[in-house]
């Protein structure tokens, strides 16, 4: 096990698992709350097939700590330049090719909803609650969270939850889409790591990799080009799966 | 209208709304044939402004079982462009040719329903994904087992489903692979109704001649909640 900023990681069978070790809240230190060369580090060994991000302990994440933020401004360092380095971390990981999983319990506010809303998949305990608590400050998420959050939920959901700072509960967040699954109190680990599991236990990573790219393609492009995309992808693969019913040896890269 | 003989396809037309149907028996597989076809009969409605709607359905007791994968695959091996490592270089018009048709179907300024009975798998659900609405019979079964035999979903499966039903639907769907139920269907959002199996052509009909009177795109939710709800 690696830790660093409070953020520790493990790879356990295929999966990795990104655990923010802040206990009891688990505030996240700085925006940029995995250096973006660790977490490459981390998440480039090529036989990982799925990562999960989860809190240690009761709750998922408080979010970032105002307080630092603040005596960042204060202090007059660059804080635009910090949040950009906070928004690459966040892109890193929705952009990887293999799915990210947040398991959700207890809190996750702020900038611990802005990492599970740019997770592909999130499930959540049922008492878990959820909150941009940004503006009771004067602020707003500066992460990506206005813009991923209003993908999900659409505009007026996102707006009330951004604009007001009230919390939610399981049930409401799963009602305006922002999480995927509830699951019972003690099951979110349990479950999120074995539904990731059962997902790509039997898929070879071309599959995995294909999938996650065909999804970002739907995210960011248009439908012309993600269309042309995904039928490449599935040309590949079809080149590649013909050649081996045909007993055709792999050519090695 | 004289309407052109198809091998893979019955086309029909009464009363300005088109019925198309997938016809290869038993499971109205599509071959190479059937993706030609398609993309014909899509341009003889096209330009044929008596067509006010259009149905799809599949004849016989299913929608379709999608693409003949091993048929498929022989034709990319054998006509797909490689470099000397093997490589995809470019992809074979044929397969391009039918995302196209799929897009061209979805711009149709005519209201297009597909009513699914039967089995929808693959490339037969992508096409129904296509379609401005889906109604389906109870005992519909829905599926992307393309990943089971080590591909992806190719014409706009994953995309459309990102779509309809969010990243962690489309996820899930498409790795698994396995086949889910009209009722599935429904909570996913894919099908926009459920009705008993005897009642879903006259069902597409009914609402088809109805959306057909004003339709447009944009107030697809609309029609859904005056007309099937």
């Amino acid at each position: 096990m690696e830790t660093i900023n409070k953020i520790s990681w493990e790879i356990r069978n295929d999966i990795g698992i990104i655990t923010l070790d802040n206990p009891p809240e688990n505030y996240l230190v700085q925006p940029e709350f995995v250096p973006l060369e660790t977490l490459r580090k981390w998440t480039s060994y090529d036989y990982l097939k799925g990562i999960m991000i989860c809190g240690a302990g009761k709750h998922f994440s408080g979010g970032g700590k105002l307080e630092n933020l603040f005596r960042m401004i204060g202090n007059k360092e660059n804080i635009s330049e910090s949040m950009d380095k906070g928004k690459a971390v966040l892109e890193h990981l929705e952009n990887l090719d293999i799915p990210v999983i947040a398991a959700i319990q207890g809190i996750c506010f702020g900038g611990g909803l802005e990492v599970a809303l740019a997770s592909h998949i999130r499930v959540c305990s049922e008492n878990a609650l959820f909150a941009f608590p940004e503006i009771n400050q004067g602020i707003i998420p500066g992460l990506g969270g206005t813009v991923r959050c209003f993908g999900k939920t659409g505009f007026p959901k996102a707006m009330k939850l951004i604009m007001s700072g009230d919390m939610i509960n399981a049930e409401d967040a799963q009602e305006i889409n922002l999480v995927d699954f509830i699951v019972s109190k003690h099951k979110v680990f349990d479950f999120s790591f074995n539904f990731l599991q059962k997902l790509t236990r039997d898929r070879p990573l071309t599959v995995i990799n294909a999938v996650m790219k065909a999804l970002k393609n739907a995210r960011s492009l248009s439908i012309e080009e993600a269309m042309r995309e995904e039928t490449r992808m599935f040309c590949e693969l079809a080149l590649a799966e013909a050649k081996r019913r045909n007993g055709y040896r792999e050519i090695q890269k | 209208m004289k309407i052109p003989g198809y091998s893979t396809i019955r086309l029909q037309f009464d009363e300005g709304v088109g019925l198309l149907e997938l016809n290869s028996p038993p499971s109205n597989a599509m071959n190479m044939d059937f993706f030609k076809e398609f993309a014909a009969v899509l341009e003889f409605i096209r330009f044929n402004q008596e067509f006010r709607a259009l149905i799809i359905s599949g004849h016989g007791r299913h929608y379709s079982s999608g693409a003949d994968v091993p048929v498929l695959l022989k034709e990319i091996l054998e006509k797909a462009e490689t470099d000397k490592k093997g490589r995809l270089i470019s992809v074979p018009d044929f397969l391009s040719n039918n995302y196209k048709s799929f897009l061209m179907l979805e711009s149709f300024s005519i209201p297009v329903v597909s009513a699914i009975r039967g089995v929808c798998l693959g490339s037969a659900l992508e096409l129904a994904l296509f379609s401005h609405f889906r109604l389906c019979g109870e005992e519909a079964v829905f599926g992307l087992p393309e990943a089971s035999f080590n591909l992806v979903p190719g014409l706009g499966g994953i995309y459309k489903l990102c779509c309809i039903s969010g990243q962690a639907l489309a996820l899930e769907r498409v790795l698994k692979g396995s086949t889910f139920t009209a009722e599935d269907a429904m909570k996913y959002r894919i099908v926009d109704k459920v009705v008993p199996k005897k009642a879903l052509m006259p069902t597409a009909y009914d609402f088809t001649r109805q959306v057909m009177q004003d339709f447009r795109v944009e107030k697809r939710g609309l029609y859904v909640k005056k007309y099937l709800s």
